[in-house]
């Protein structure tokens, strides 16, 4: 199996299909953030099989679309659960972050990485650890007291839950398009 | 699963509001909150909360799942912060007033830590009370309108109005795969082997529901390209337009925000512990 590239100048075209998938990955990551599982042997770690959306999303259909399904996926997924639409801001940010970088690695790593399936897993792995950075302003925010609880409360629990899912869910997502988008002529 | 947006909040005050009000009162407002540690200041902010949830009037039974999860999410960020921070507050500018040290971890609980935990307690809470109307008390159709007029280019305003249309439908494609998956034998609840396994018993789930929605999108872009989506500025059949209440709302929320800007600057905002909390010397 082989990757397959996005045009630079496609890859930031906003048309109807750009705002559609990006509404469709958006609200389908708020659904399934409503299901979520605690990590055996951890007292905080929970994971979240929905999140692997935001990388899948940024991955297939590009760093835009990967960016608003993180970004207002989780904005709507904390509006519907009762936390609120801006309260965690922060984080809505860092996943649409993560989103975004997936997208653009994905566009960028593809000679490095000829099979599609390695790449579904190196480009969302690399966007979780560099994209969650974002949740130090925890610290400014008061969210978590210094860098010191911010890392082992939130960044550590966070990129370790996020990594296992990324990593396991966006190439079983990436198998199950490749066909559909052939068969579609995307 | 009901996630369908519930206009809990018809006919309110606050629904009558231009909803960009709610918005940037909601922005205004969270910058306002944490800049304060100051527990008679965030008290002030609280009541202020208080109010502005009230004139929503959003059924408590209708909501009381959601402010289980906030009060659930709020204990464990407070209880996880006070226990891994063991007491040591850099900015509270005194020593701390140890009552006793928690066996195992050693942590301190202090007269500090007590009121740190309290402050942040009220912080959430606040922000909390003053996000759940955007949820509840605004029409689910003004949403897109409110963030265009709010500045963000169309496509963007349009993306969120149609994210917010989808989440009902695809909540009933996501049961409708459950259900579909149990006649054969698949069962969510039931307890995978480890993490793996557990994230294994999802991918019937997200698969089949992701795919679907994929596919079934084409018939919305589609729509859209033939309605010429994307070639010129697109308006908006619900025009939205601040009345004087809106205005003295909006000004209301600007000002506590500078208020709360200006004392943090000049350092009125730092943790303040109350004089009962201090144990005798």
């Amino acid at each position: 199996m082989t990757a397959t590239t996005m045009p630079a100048q496609k890859m930031w075209q906003i048309s109807a299909r750009t705002v559609v998938y990006a509404a469709i990955g958006a609200a389908l990551y708020a659904v399934a953030a409503q299901f979520s599982f605690l990590l055996p042997g951890t007292a905080n770690v929970s994971l979240r099989p929905g999140f692997a959306l935001v990388t899948f999303f940024g991955f297939a259909f590009g760093p835009v679309v990967g960016l608003f399904t993180g970004l207002v996926g989780n904005a709507v997924a904390d509006q519907i659960s009762g936390w609120g639409l801006l309260t965690s801001w922060n984080w809505s940010i860092a996943n649409g972050v993560v989103g975004l970088l997936t997208g653009l690695l994905a566009a960028s790593l593809v000679r490095s990485i000829p099979n599609r399936i390695v790449l579904s897993v190196v480009a969302p792995a690399i966007a979780v650890v560099i994209g969650f950075v974002i949740i130090f302003s925890d610290v400014w925010l008061g969210t978590a007291k210094d860098f010191g609880v911010a890392f082992a409360d939130n960044y550590g629990p966070v990129v370790i839950a996020d990594l296992i899912v990324a990593c396991i869910l966006t190439p079983v997502l990436v198998t199950a398009w490749d066909p559909i988008r052939e068969s579609m002529g995307r | 699963m009901n996630v369908s947006p519930r206009f809990l909040g018809r006919g309110s005050w606050l629904s009558r509001r231009d909803p960009r009000l709610l918005i940037v009162g909601l922005a205004l407002f969270v910058f306002s909150v944490v800049q304060v540690w100051d527990v008679r200041l965030l008290a002030v902010l609280a009541t202020i909360a208080a109010v502005y949830y009230r004139s929503a009037a959003i059924p408590f039974r209708a909501v009381r799942l959601q402010w289980a999860y906030v009060l659930f999410f709020v204990s464990f960020v407070v209880i996880a912060n006070t226990l891994l921070t063991g007491g040591e507050l850099g900015d509270s500018g005194a020593d701390l007033h140890v009552y006793f040290r928690l066996p195992l971890l050693n942590t301190a609980i202090s007269a500090e830590s007590l009121t740190y935990a309290l402050a942040q307690y009220m912080r959430f809470l606040s922000m909390a009370a003053v996000g759940f109307p955007i949820a509840f008390a605004i029409a689910p159709g003004d949403i897109g309108p409110a963030f265009a007029r709010l500045g963000l280019p169309y496509k963007f305003a349009y993306a969120l109005e149609l994210t917010f249309r989808f989440v009902p439908s695809l909540a009933v494609d996501m049961q409708t795969t459950i259900d579909a998956q149990r006649i054969r034998g698949y069962e969510w609840e039931r307890i995978g082997r480890g993490p793996i396994g557990k994230l294994r018993r999802t991918i019937p789930l997200l698969v089949p529901v992701t795919m679907n929605a994929i596919v079934g999108a084409e018939d919305t872009i589609d729509a859209m390209d033939l309605r010429g989506f994307g070639t010129g500025k697109r308006t908006w059949l619900r025009a939205l337009a601040f009345d004087r209440s809106d205005r003295l709302a909006l000004l209301a929320f600007l000002v506590l925000f500078v208020t709360f800007t200006i004392l943090s600057l000049t350092g009125h905002t730092r943790l303040w512990v109350p004089p009962f909390l201090l144990p005798a010397s």
